[in-house]
């Protein structure tokens, strides 16, 4: 900067420096008190985002087990086992399984509640409220209190439903194949459908009163002003809250581990559970695959972004059609 | 159906068609409510009643005696204060981490502003899933840090502040440019107009920030589990309940971890409780500006 300091008084008169000078020296203030400040955070980015994704790379075509000198290069060894790995397809279909049951039951339901707390009926706020209370607690934990609640000898569930007579013998929520993801499924949606229901809510805020005044002197039901006028003014939401539902469901697995930790067999083995247990794993074949659990998490997590690709592309085309 | 402040009159049909909504929202609620209930007032039964199962969520005699026996047979003491050395840790680091990034980014120009800013966007959607935590996990051993928790307090901080930052950044272009100005002429630095001026401005947002950051550092599991593998004393809640499960007489443990899962929900719920503003505040204000 000092070079291009002028003196005002020599400066040449076709150019007033003295504007120029100004700017320069306002932007000048603070510039390395701006960098020191956002340094923890680029630091941060660095390490724990930056870092970790390039560190993916360097591993995808070396077995190792996490002892550093172990690591081997072994080629293509690895993407060839993907590609015959009947374990990690499988748990791609579980998840889009797992992904696809869950949205079908979480967003009618959010929007449902959303719908009824719009109604301003006695205590709507106490309602969101609980409504919305599942979400703020860890999802380990309430795979644990539904581990407890599907317990096939001394489970609340099972006690419930016999003392009421639908069931004579109890239900192996957990350990049957054929009811497991129903149980997987009541869990996440718990977990989860406040979070969506708030967003609907807050869509609804918006679209105005005039509007429900107007269909409701035309004679509308609850249903056609519902269908009518709720759902396609709230489309903007609706296209946001699915995106981030879907791709909310491809990610989970904190609580599946807990609950099933994707069991019985591989049942409800999601992706990312799999991707977990050959990272961190410490069952019985304690052989670590970093290496190839690196090379499966991209592939995974290219697996999501084709999703949400599709998923932006439907939901483009629908509004042309609409 | 309608907010209006003048009162509307409904028809008699109306009218029992609301209660029978209102009806459905109540038993809605009660099932919502019920697992937390069950697990709540399952912590005062004897170990005999939750391992006999049953349909009764009340107990047959309240006892105490499995959270003195969490608290100190089974370490729960340890991992409550691990628990909450996490959580405040991971508030107070994204409060401090988040505010700054946010002004700067919100008030300065540079090179390389748009490079950065797009990066951080670009990872809050690329998700890899716990392989992240691998490469963490092993610079944590390199630098003889993971004797500590402060690794996972820093990791998780720094995994989840992305969200933050853009938050507060939002909220600083709201505020308007002439205050800082204002400052300046009256010789603020750089620094002095973020500590005068713009964070007592940002109140609201650092109160979501600060429920939210807690919540996170509260409910963390993957991460500490990773982290502790090894070592118990390290262990919160969330992760030190989770062993107990799997520790192979788990089974006859039911009302220790009754309690243990107690003692990891109530916290929050209680934070909930009186902050539930800010928590359902901070989500829409998110999914707005993020």
């Amino acid at each position: 900067m000092a070079k291009e300091y002028v003196n005002p008084q020599l400066a040449p008169t076709n150019r007033p420096p003295r504007p120029v000078n100004k700017k320069m020296r306002l932007k000048e203030s603070g510039g390395v008190a701006s960098w020191l400040m956002l340094s923890p955070s680029l630091v941060f980015l660095c390490v724990c985002s930056i870092y970790p994704f390039i560190w993916i790379f360097r591993y995808i075509l070396y077995n190792y087990d996490g002892i550093p000198n172990h690591t081997r290069f072994t080629g293509m060894r690895n993407i060839t086992t993907m590609l015959s790995d009947a374990k990690f397809w499988g748990s791609v279909g579980v998840t889009f399984e797992y992904a696809l049951l869950k949205l079908i039951f979480i967003i009618p339901l959010a929007l449902i509640m959303a719908v009824l707390l719009n109604q301003k009926l006695k205590g709507s706020s106490f309602f969101r409220g609980v409504f919305f209370m599942p979400t703020v607690i860890s999802s380990s934990i309430s795979g644990m209190i539904f581990t407890f609640i599907f317990a096939t000898g001394n489970g609340i569930l099972n006690g419930i439903l016999k003392s009421i007579g639908l069931i004579s013998q109890p239900v192996g929520w957990l350990t049957d194949t054929s009811v497991v993801m129903a149980a997987v499924i009541i869990m996440s949606v718990w977990a989860g459908f406040g979070n969506y229901m708030l967003y609907f809510v807050t869509g609804m805020t918006s679209i105005s009163e005039d509007v429900y005044e107007s269909s409701r002197i035309d004679g509308a039901n609850g249903v056609q002003t519902f269908f009518r006028i709720t759902l396609p003014m709230l489309a903007p939401v609706l296209k946001v809250v699915l995106m981030l539902a879907i791709t909310g469901a491809f990610k989970d697995y904190e609580a599946i581990m807990v609950l099933t930790n994707g069991g019985p067999g591989t049942r409800t083995n999601v992706m990312f559970l799999y991707i977990y247990n050959l990272i961190f794993g410490t069952g019985s074949n304690a052989t670590r695959q970093i290496g190839y659990g690196a090379l499966l998490s991209l592939v995974a997590a290219v697996i999501v972004g084709a999703v949400t690709i599709v998923y932006n592309l439907v939901a483009k085309k629908l509004d042309d059609v609409v | 159906m309608a907010k209006n402040k003048a009162q509307i009159v409904y028809s008699p049909r109306q009218k029992a068609i609301r209660g029978l909504l209102w009806l459905f929202l109540v038993l809605f609620a009660l099932l919502v409510i019920f697992p937390v209930l069950y697990i709540i007032l399952g912590s005062f039964k004897q170990n005999q009643e939750l391992l006999l199962g049953g349909s009764n969520i009340f107990p047959q005699s309240w006892i105490v005696q499995n959270y003195v026996d969490a608290w100190n047979q089974a370490n729960f003491a340890v991992y409550t204060k691990n628990s909450l050395l996490l959580s405040v840790g991971v508030m107070v680091i994204s409060l401090v981490v988040s505010s700054m990034a946010g002004y700067v980014f919100s008030r300065k120009t540079f090179a390389g502003k748009e490079l950065i800013y797009g990066i951080f966007t670009a990872f809050m959607f690329i998700n890899v899933g716990s392989v992240s935590l691998r490469p963490l996990y092993e610079l944590a051993t390199q630098m003889k840090i993971n004797t500590s928790l402060w690794p996972v307090v820093l990791f998780s901080a720094g995994g989840g502040q992305a969200t933050y930052i853009f938050l507060c950044r939002g909220y600083v272009n709201s505020v308007p440019k002439e205050l800082d100005e204002a400052a300046r002429i009256d010789g603020c630095s750089f620094f002095q107009i973020y500590y005068r001026i713009i964070m007592p401005m940002l109140k609201p947002v650092l109160a979501t920030i600060a429920i939210l950051s807690f919540r996170q550092g509260w409910n963390e599991y993957i991460m500490p589990r990773v982290f502790t593998m090894t070592n118990d004393s390290l262990r919160p809640l969330t992760v030190g309940v989770n062993m107990l499960k799997n520790a192979g007489d788990g089974a006859a443990a039911w009302n220790i971890m009754f309690a243990g899962a107690t003692i990891a929900i109530i916290p929050i719920l209680i934070v909930f409780i009186c902050f539930s503003r800010y928590f359902m505040g901070g989500l829409t204000a998110g999914a707005v500006k993020g």
